[in-house]
């Protein structure tokens, strides 16, 4: 495990560094000038050339490049800011804010809509798909897919508009959404994200219900349930001890990846409901060219992505005893 | 100025006459359709916003009739502020939002009747000129102290001008320092040197400019050049949190979640004519697109019953729904805009007036006023300035008013007569689905009047980059400007003068006429306000004989808001919701 472990830690720092180097490129590549969209009303070359060497973009794309990630290793100095301690992602464009206290600042929000939506989407959508695969072909097993094949094909922006005006507005049953530190007001938290969980969770759940019941139908199916079965075990015993483990494996490689999605932010849930995470975060430093900040959630989204790839691969192994991980 | 949204600034445009600026209240019965009560730009009268007396420059600001203090008044806006640092603020939307905290030298007094006044603010009146213009003097009142208790103190007042010089002031407005002397050559406080133009003599500050500037108390109310402590000057970032002078202070801020302003208990009422205080606390939200708070005030429940917005208006997809339903449309403030949005006719590509007359008599005004959401949310331009600001003479050379979709046989006709028939026209639009709608519209109705039209989509965050270009390889691109304050110099000087024709210059058309360079520089000395506007409004029909450009429209702005905000107001200095005139309804 710790060769593996290390291993790993090692592969995802060499896909970061890849994806940073891609990333600037690819910002660089787009003909827009970040000085250009700073420089005030009335510009001149002057001024252009003062906001160039205020952001550090007077220099050549792989010596920006260079610096950037120096900062991010050991720290590195700014004309306008001084010293910035490492990990130092920099310094926003639009509005000079430190791109790594800006992101940790949103984060919580987005770590409280990624882990409770996971929640509800996990315990609806895998019971609802259990219970789906048990009663298969009855009229219970009908119903959990046809309405999952509703609502997987249903999309946020229309759904959360819909549960806005119906359960706000309307029926006033949920609070208008908004964010409130856990630690602060648990209640207040709850009830704020009550309704982004819901929605956000619709959708998932029901790819969740079909994923789950799809692959207990196939694994109830394979010889050694129907040999645990014929052993005289009862139907729970062969369900969860046999059945069970051997179809959560592709669930736990697909719930790695969908809760780092989240995590890199859910942009079109935090858009609906006007929620300042991650994502809205992405957004907007797409529209501002905010280089510095469009890398740092970029980093911060493909890290999450690979560090729940590496988790997803231990659990496999605790779940699956088949799985060698050296 | 351009209309990216950071360029949003609208700062000193004129508010139409009372009778004109409609307002929430008093609204119609129901069943009427929103174009009938849909305030008309050309219908406003035109204000001259005169210069105050030292009376009207001495406070307290005149009671809000059934104002109350205390509560919070709440807000809902997409954006956050960029920038809190005056020296920075071009937007006017950070204009607005820094009122309750910052003052200048100079402001606008709003009056109960809609109209408006330039007073001084921090200053005993607004301004004594020496010199035709070439030199201003301002005396500062007695007993006004920052949010620490510390007076405000004459180091701090030429501070705030010498810091406009550094290297990290890059965004605000620069007319300060290109009409100092010696401002060429000064790079700031900050190394210990001094500005020798701006000098101090007592409670006086005079400063010495290169040209004449009649309306240079006017430039000084913008936003852009509030005070700055010396002692709290933290440069880059004072951004950040800037000191207050005003009724309130910064309590809080989460940067791109929200704001909020608290009592500053230092402010003295008897020092400021311009601004009341009743509620006790401003939390500013920020991260709610338009239809999220529309759909909100439409609800109006819980705290949303006391907030307003500075930036969203109504939603467009909302727009027929509040402004048609009586009750709603009790609370929406409704206002003309100073901005006009014109498309610039490249000159040096377009030489021919005749052709370029052409494209102006076939423009198919009315669908793009379709398209853009019919008459509640614009009026056809045919002039630069909008009727609303000083200078606004009204003529219709185009028939944009007798034939508002475009006049393709008298086009086509002009085209043979210059032998151009089939001239070929490369326009450039922004990435959006309704400058993709125009453009098509715009194509058909130029290539029924003989046009041969090529469209070129640019993608929006580099749009005024490359129209700013001198080859920037196109013929006409949509564009728009609104004056920095009010009057013509803001507008014509910036966009038409051949003194700015350059890379990232606003003069997108290129026009280099010498009697219209001469024209602007001579209206600029004028400084009789009334002979100025004068000027200004003979300078617009000037260039439309040129037909340098297409006006298109100028916007008509719906804010929403709680029912318990009471004495939503329009700010004409900011072009927004007067803050420091709302109050919390018990």
């Amino acid at each position: 495990m710790p060769r593996f472990l290390v291993r790993r830690v090692l592969g995802a720092l060499v896909i970061l560094l890849i994806i940073s180097a891609v990333t600037f490129w690819l910002f660089y590549a787009v003909p827009r000038d970040p000085a250009t969209m700073s420089c005030g009303k009335n510009c001149t070359p002057d001024m252009l050339a003062q906001i160039r060497h205020n952001l550090g973009i007077d220099h050549p794309i792989p010596v920006q490049y260079w610096e950037w990630l120096k900062g991010v290793f050991v720290g590195r100095d700014y004309a306008g800011f001084g010293h910035c301690n490492a990990p130092c992602l920099g310094y926003s464009f639009a509005n000079r804010q430190p791109v790594l206290g800006t992101i940790l600042d949103r984060l919580p929000l987005t770590l409280s809509l990624a882990f409770g939506s996971a929640v509800v989407f996990l315990v609806f959508g895998i019971g609802t798909g259990m219970m789906a695969a048990v009663k298969q072909g009855k009229w219970q097993d009908k119903v959990a897919s046809s309405a999952s094949l509703v609502a997987s094909s249903m999309q946020i922006y229309f759904v959360g508009y819909l549960a806005m005006y119906l359960l706000v507005a309307k029926l006033d049953i949920l609070d208008n959404p908004s964010y409130t530190p856990l630690t602060d007001d648990p209640v207040g938290w709850a009830s704020g994200l009550m309704l982004p969980w819901l929605v956000l969770s619709l959708i998932w759940t029901a790819n969740y219900t079909r994923m789950t019941r799809s692959q207990l139908v196939e694994t109830l199916s394979e010889d050694y349930v129907r040999t645990a079965r014929a052993k005289g075990l009862s139907r729970r015993n062969v369900f969860f001890r046999f059945a069970w483990r051997g179809a959560m494996g592709p669930i736990v490689t697909i719930f790695g990846i969908d809760l780092a999605t989240l995590i890199g932010g859910a942009i079109i849930t935090e858009s609906v409901f006007s929620l300042q995470g991650v994502g809205r975060l992405a957004l907007s430093s797409v529209d501002k060219s905010d280089l510095p900040m469009l890398l740092g959630v970029t980093v911060l989204s493909a890290g999450a992505i690979v560090f729940f790839n590496i988790i997803v691969d231990a659990v496999y192994a605790l779940i699956d005893p088949r799985i060698r991980l050296a | 100025m351009s209309f990216s949204r950071r360029n949003f600034l609208i700062a000193t445009g004129v508010a139409a006459a009372g009778t004109t600026v409609l307002s929430a209240c008093g609204g119609s019965g129901g069943g009427s359709s929103s174009n009938d009560k849909v305030p008309s730009v050309s219908g406003a009268k035109t204000m001259n916003i005169p210069v105050g007396t030292k009376a009207d420059s001495t406070g307290p600001a005149p009671e809000v009739p059934g104002a109350v203090k205390g509560g919070t008044i709440y807000s809902l806006d997409q954006f956050d502020m960029d920038h809190l640092d005056p020296a920075q603020i071009y937007v006017s939307t950070e204009g607005a939002i820094t009122r309750p905290i910052l003052r200048g030298l100079t402001g606008y007094k709003i009056d109960d009747k809609g109209g408006c006044t330039l007073i001084g603010d921090v200053a005993t009146d607004a301004g004594t000129m020496k010199d035709g213009g070439k030199t201003w003097s301002f005396t500062i009142k007695d007993g006004i102290k920052w949010e620490d208790g510390a007076d405000l103190s004459m180091d701090d007042v030429r501070h705030t001008f010498e810091r406009l010089f550094a290297s990290f002031v890059t965004e605000g407005p620069r007319y300060v320092q290109q009409w100092l002397v010696g401002g060429d050559k000064y790079k700031g406080p900050y190394s210990g040197k001094s500005l020798d133009s701006i000098e101090i003599d007592g409670k006086t500050i005079t400063f010495h400019l290169t040209e004449a500037r009649a309306d240079f108390n006017y430039t000084l109310g913008m936003p852009g050049y509030g005070l700055v402590p010396k002692k709290h000057d933290t440069k880059e970032q004072y951004d950040k949190r800037p000191f207050a002078l005003g009724p309130y202070k910064i309590g809080d801020r989460k940067i791109g979640k929200s704001l909020t302003y608290v009592r500053n208990e230092h402010w003295d009422p008897k020092t400021d004519a311009m601004r009341n205080a009743y509620p006790d606390k401003y939390l500013f939200q920020f991260g709610y697109e338009t239809v999220a708070s529309t759909d909100r005030y439409i609800a109006d429940k819980g705290n949303d019953q006391y907030t307003m917005s500075i930036f969203n208006e109504v939603a467009p997809e909302r727009t027929q729904q509040v402004l048609t339903n009586a009750t709603l449309k009790k609370r929406v403030l409704t206002q003309v805009d100073t901005v006009t949005y014109y498309w610039p006719i490249n000159m040096t590509r377009i030489k021919d007036v005749k052709v370029r007359q052409a494209i102006n008599w076939a423009w198919p005004h009315q669908q793009l006023q379709t398209i853009r959401g019919g008459k509640a949310t614009s009026e056809l331009a045919s002039t630069i300035l909008s009727p609303v600001t000083p200078g606004y003479e009204h003529f219709d050379l185009y028939g944009v008013e007798t034939k508002p979709g475009g006049d393709p046989a008298k086009a086509k006709a002009l085209l043979k007569e210059a032998g151009k028939v089939g001239q070929k026209l490369v326009i450039a639009y922004q990435q959006s689905d309704n400058a993709v709608k125009q453009a098509v519209a715009i194509k058909n109705a130029l290539e029924a009047a003989g046009f041969k039209v090529v469209n070129k989509q640019v993608d929006k965050t580099t749009f005024y980059t490359q129209i700013g270009k001198i080859d920037n390889g196109y013929d006409l691109f949509a564009a728009g400007w609104s004056p920095d304050w009010p009057n013509g110099y803001s507008v014509f000087f910036p966009c038409w003068s051949g003194k700015n024709i350059g890379d990232g210059r606003s003069n997108y058309a290129q026009l280099n006429d010498p009697t219209v360079n001469k024209a602007i520089d001579q209206a600029s000395t004028i400084a009789d306000t009334k002979a100025a506007n004068k000027a200004w409004g003979a300078i617009d029909k000037q260039i439309m004989e040129l037909a340098a450009v297409v006006p298109d429209y100028h916007s008509i702005r719906n804010w929403m808001y709680g029912s318990k905000v009471g004495n939503v107001v329009y700010d004409a200095g900011n072009t927004c919701v007067a803050l420091c005139k709302l109050y919390v309804k018990k």
